[in-house]
């Protein structure tokens, strides 16, 4: 692997490749911020200095970008020209993620709001 | 109920009912004396070496092509009980088959037709062609290929011992509970669906690794995306599909097995489960699904229309975007499989639209098969009759969707006889014609001769009037009220459409028995039929360069390309030139060993999906270290290559160098 | 085009041309770990639809034990940091592992492993108290689903160990051979893989299901 590690022009991901003080120094950045991001959500979670309804928003922002420091850092996900098939591989994973997540909740959220009422409720609207 | 045997005891042997124990014995007696014959004639080392543990996609694709056509006979035989029962149970009568077999047999219908002959069958065409098309010499990963196809039939095995040891699932295809869940369907049916689902899924989902890291990874030198063939375009788009919608299923069919065997309550009526949450689930996957079988089938008509018209495909471009469009909308309309079940009008508006739009990409196609006919000199081969049928018939089943994607049309016919109709004539015409063409046009590729002509078009019009006389009927039926699955009629005044479909089916059972006595003609004739020089169809794409059958390795140089049609370029050059490219700098090649890694772990998956079944918990584990013990052997060791000397190489190319030279004049059809 | 290079197999290639596309077929160290991250990608959209079946059920609990009840955020953040500086020191192992050093190699890998297995135990503990407590996964949708969502991952972490364990044996037994190494880079991606599945699993279920 070290001799074609110049000419490496299409990159496995998760393949480190510069020096091992840069390659180990990544990973202790990587691990720093999702240290902080982890910390942060923790606190998001049960601070009550926040607006309510904003905390789950926030947590969510806050997951994702966890999950940017560990495809950056770790798995070395990058925009160049030579990650291109790896980025559009997670790409459409993340889209299908998307469709099937939100695809889901919203329709059982409206197939939930449409049901009949409970039978005991029921009957006692039929008796009037 | 005991340990050693969990649940299996001789009752489950089905020795009351004739129909299962009658083809039980007739499989039976032709397995054995399939295993007789070849033990005689000593062809075991070369089935062995050559096909079973062959790591060579090309074998790998002739036994998915073998597995679905003998899954076929199974599938069909289901379809022409259930119109003769449908025929024979109007008004005061009552048919042959009670309700709980004719239940077992529409199931076992779906399922087959669906996993197990549709799916193998294209998934076998991808493996004989792609890799040759894209001019390198094997798959990405060729003894997981292996392994993938011995998972797929691991699943169909265990359909058919459902046959002769218990029962098949009553629910339907797709199995929805709450009928699904164990207090509805009690017996061991349900399981034999699910486990045997999950395991060739699991073979689905490696294939799917295993052509997309091909098709984006490991292509000929100077094979740009858009030097591609569109067939390995659309199997690019089917293979990013399996990869999405795969996962969704082994959840479903998951949650489904964990409800039955630990009793949790994801879709029971009680402790607040959500049948309907499985619908969602299911059809999630159950759409793309079908986009999975007919990208690949379009991709097969856009071969045969350039080929037998002499030009290119009209609009390669505007081709690919098409496909890679409905690859991503298809995954956006699976609500229209349940506009009733609730989700309510905005919801149902939003999906109905999506489903009407993934209508013009594939509209989009047909003007350009139309297109690259027009003005081609067109040859009416056996594929070309197909392909013409396709766009005739299709185009009707695509508009019946186009109504069924309306919701206020779907509230009415939602599995009605006439919904029956319009996935059949989709289907039919768009996939299994495609599949026939396919194979009438490849076969030589495979085997060094073609087919018979004439029983090859006997064939297609018996498909042609007999899918035309089983379905059309459905519609009118449909619309009149009759709902899927019926096992008796109560209106007479339906006999004499139920008997017109009878008709077709019987005429469609023409057309399978005449494509086994089309085969079994050409075997015998094949001394008139040779494919000297391995294009016969005066081919535009790679697969055409090598001898008929190619040798093991594809190809003794990879062929570099220099523009769209490589091979088309590349022979009107050497025609014209009358001389071939200088000869090439010829290297030794590596290629995989076969090896027993795939069928040896798909018989322990076998195993133990069989003890899963049955409860036999022991034998399960068994089953289940076995495979991976299997696993962790084979991964243990270092040679998992060959070496292919040069002299071999050598002389193979030139062979063909002196084939192609000497024929040089006949390979041109088209003046 | 250079003849060598296109010719032989699938094991060698890869030529100097550059843009995507134009090569010939790519090396196996691009090949595999490329079919591997597909793979993993399939995993995720696995994980997606059992984290959309928790988001139908959460409420579902049939009168019986709900989130805030039931979940202890002390133990979830002890398993958040494992797993995490488990990723961490898998990291570490390959850094290792492509200097072909053996001592830090293994001893990376055996931390990274006794992390997951840390993480592993107090997961099954939880597991164990809940259903002590009367909330096993047959009491209620949500509890089925709950299970069945944090028990896949929790499955996915012990055939991650398994493959550790089996990567140390072939380590040790045959050194750092291209195939080995290979192997070790898909162990990686698929171990950070099933961090980031956690921090979606922690975010969801444990915090934001347990919001006051």
């Amino acid at each position: 692997m070290s001799q074609d590690e110049d000419n490496l022009i299409d990159v496995a991901p998760g393949v480190p490749h510069s020096n091992i003080v840069s390659e180990t120094v990544a990973y202790v950045i990587g691990l720093a911020l999702a240290l902080i991001l982890t910390g942060v959500s923790f606190w998001v979670a049960s601070t009550s200095t926040l607006w309510g309804p904003g905390v789950a928003v926030g947590l969510i922002v806050l997951a994702i970008a966890q999950m940017g420091v560990h495809l950056v850092f770790f798995l070395h996900i990058t925009s160049g020209p030579d990650n291109t098939n790896n980025v559009l591989a997670l790409a459409f994973g993340v889209l299908i993620v998307f469709l099937v997540m939100v695809g889901t909740i919203w329709i059982m959220a409206h197939m939930d709001a449409n049901m009949a009422p409970d039978p005991a409720l029921m009957n006692l609207q039929m008796q009037h | 109920m005991s340990v050693i045997f969990g649940k299996l005891t001789w009752d489950a042997i089905p020795l009351h009912d004739p129909i299962p124990i009658i083809t039980s014995a007739v499989v039976l007696v032709a397995v054995a004396a399939v295993g007789i014959l070849v033990w005689r004639k000593g062809w075991w080392p070369y089935l062995r070496d050559e096909y079973i543990t062959s790591s060579d996609h090309k074998r790998i694709g002739i036994m998915y092509i073998v597995l679905a056509l003998l899954m076929l006979v199974r599938g069909f035989a289901d379809a022409l009980m259930m119109r003769l029962h449908q025929s024979m149970a109007i008004g005061a009568a009552q048919g042959y088959l009670p309700p709980e077999h004719y239940n077992q047999i529409f199931s076992a219908h779906g399922t087959i037709m669906i996993f197990f002959v549709a799916m193998p069958f294209v998934i076998g065409f991808m493996n004989f062609v792609v890799p040759l098309q894209l001019g390198v010499r094997d798959v990405a990963f060729p003894t997981m290929n292996n392994v993938s196809f011995w998972l797929t039939a691991s699943g169909a095995l265990l359909i058919n011992i459902s046959l002769f040891v218990g029962e098949f699932a009553r629910t339907g295809w797709l199995a929805f509970p709450p009928l699904s869940e164990k207090e509805f369907s009690p017996g061991v049916g349900v399981d034999y669906y699910l486990v045997a689902l999950q395991i060739s899924g699991v073979g689905t989902i490696l294939t799917a690794v295993n052509f997309v890291t091909t098709i984006l990874k490991t292509r000929a030198p100077g094979m740009s995306y858009f030097r591609m063939p569109v067939f390995c375009w659309t199997s690019l788009a089917s293979n990013l599909i399996i990869l999405a919608a795969f996962p969704v299923l082994t959840v479903a069919l998951g949650l489904l097995m964990l409800d039955r065997y630990l009793d949790f309550h994801f879709f029971t009526n009680d402790g607040g489960g959500n049948s309907m949450l499985y619908m969602n689930l299911i059809w999630i996957w159950g759409h793309p699904e079908v986009y999975i079988l007919v990208l690949p089938a379009f991709g097969i008509y856009s071969e045969v229309a350039a080929t037998f018209s002499g030009k290119p495909l009209f609009g390669y471009r505007s081709m690919v975007f098409a496909t890679m469009i409905i690859c991503v909308v298809s995954y956006c309309v699976w609500l229209h499989h349940f506009f009733t079940m609730g989700a309510g009008a905005n919801i149902n508006a939003i999906f109905g639209i999506a489903s009407m739009v993934i209508g013009i990409p594939t509209g989009v196609k047909i003007y350009n098969w139309l297109f690259t006919m027009y003005g081609g000199r067109v040859r009416f081969t056996v594929p070309v009759h197909y392909l013409i049928g396709f766009m005739l018939l299709f185009v009707g089943g695509g508009l019946t969707g186009v109504l069924l994607a309306i919701p206020p049309v779907d509230f009415i016919t939602h599995n009605t006889l006439f919904l029956v109709a319009h996935f059949h004539h989709v289907i039919i015409p768009g996939v299994v014609f495609a599949l026939m063409a396919g194979y009438t046009y490849w076969f030589p590729k495979a085997f060094g001769f073609t087919l018979h002509e004439g029983l090859g078009k006997a064939v297609f019009w018996c498909w042609f009037v007999g899918f035309n006389l089983a379905f059309m009927p459905l519609y009118v039926l449909g619309f009149w009220g009759g709902t899927r699955r019926l096992q008796h009629i109560s209106d007479p005044s339906w006999a004499p459409w139920l008997h017109a479909a009878l008709l077709g089916v019987v005429i469609i059972g023409a057309a399978i028995v005449l494509t086994v006595v089309q085969l079994w003609y050409s075997i015998k004739t094949r001394d008139q039929r040779m494919d000297v020089t391995g294009d016969p169809w005066d081919g535009r794409t790679l697969e055409w360069l090598t001898l008929s059958p190619p040798p093991h390795y594809n190809f003794a140089v990879l062929p570099d390309v220099h523009g769209e049609e490589a091979y088309w370029m590349r022979k009107q050059t050497a025609i014209k030139e009358e001389r071939l490219i200088d000869e090439p700098d010829y290297q030794p090649i590596e290629m995989p060993l076969s090896t027993p890694v795939g069928v040896i772990c798909a018989f322990f998956a076998s195993v133990c999906g069989f003890a899963v079944v049955w409860h036999i918990w022991w034998l399960a584990i068994l089953g289940l270290v076995g495979a991976f013990a299997v696993f962790v052997w084979y991964a243990w060791q270092d040679e998992h290559e060959h070496i292919i000397p040069v002299d071999e190489v050598r002389e193979n190319a030139r062979e063909r160098r002196r084939i192609r030279m000497e024929n040089l004049h006949k390979l041109s059809q088209s003046t | 085009m250079s003849t060598d290079a296109a010719t032989i197999g699938l094991t060698h290639g890869g030529s100097e041309d550059t843009g995507l596309g134009h090569r010939a077929p790519e090396s196996k160290s691009i090949v595999v770990p490329y079919g591997f991250w597909l793979f993993v990608l399939s995993d995720m959209i696995l994980f997606s639809a059992l984290f959309a079946t928790y988001a139908t059920l959460v409420n579902a609990t049939d009168g019986g034990p709900t989130t805030n009840e039931l979940f202890d955020r002390n133990l979830v953040a002890i398993e958040t940091m494992a797993l995490l500086l488990s990723s961490f020191t898998c990291g570490l192992a390959m850094i290792a592992a492509k200097r072909k050093n053996m001592t830090w190699t293994q001893g990376w890998l055996l931390v990274t492993g006794l992390l997951g297995a840390v993480f592993l135990f107090i997961e099954l503990y939880e597991f164990a108290k809940m259903i002590g407590e009367g909330a096993p996964p047959q009491r209620s949708a949500f509890l089925s689903a709950f299970f069945t969502l944090v028990g896949c991952h929790g499955a996915h972490v012990f055939v991650g160990l398994l493959w550790i364990g089996t990567m140390m044996a072939q380590i040790w037994a045959k050194g750092f051979k291209e195939h080995i190494m290979r192997r070790l880079l898909c162990l990686s991606v698929f171990w950070h893989a099933l961090d980031i599945i956690w921090v979606a699993i922690f975010t969801i279920v444990y915090l934001i299901g347990t919001l006051p």
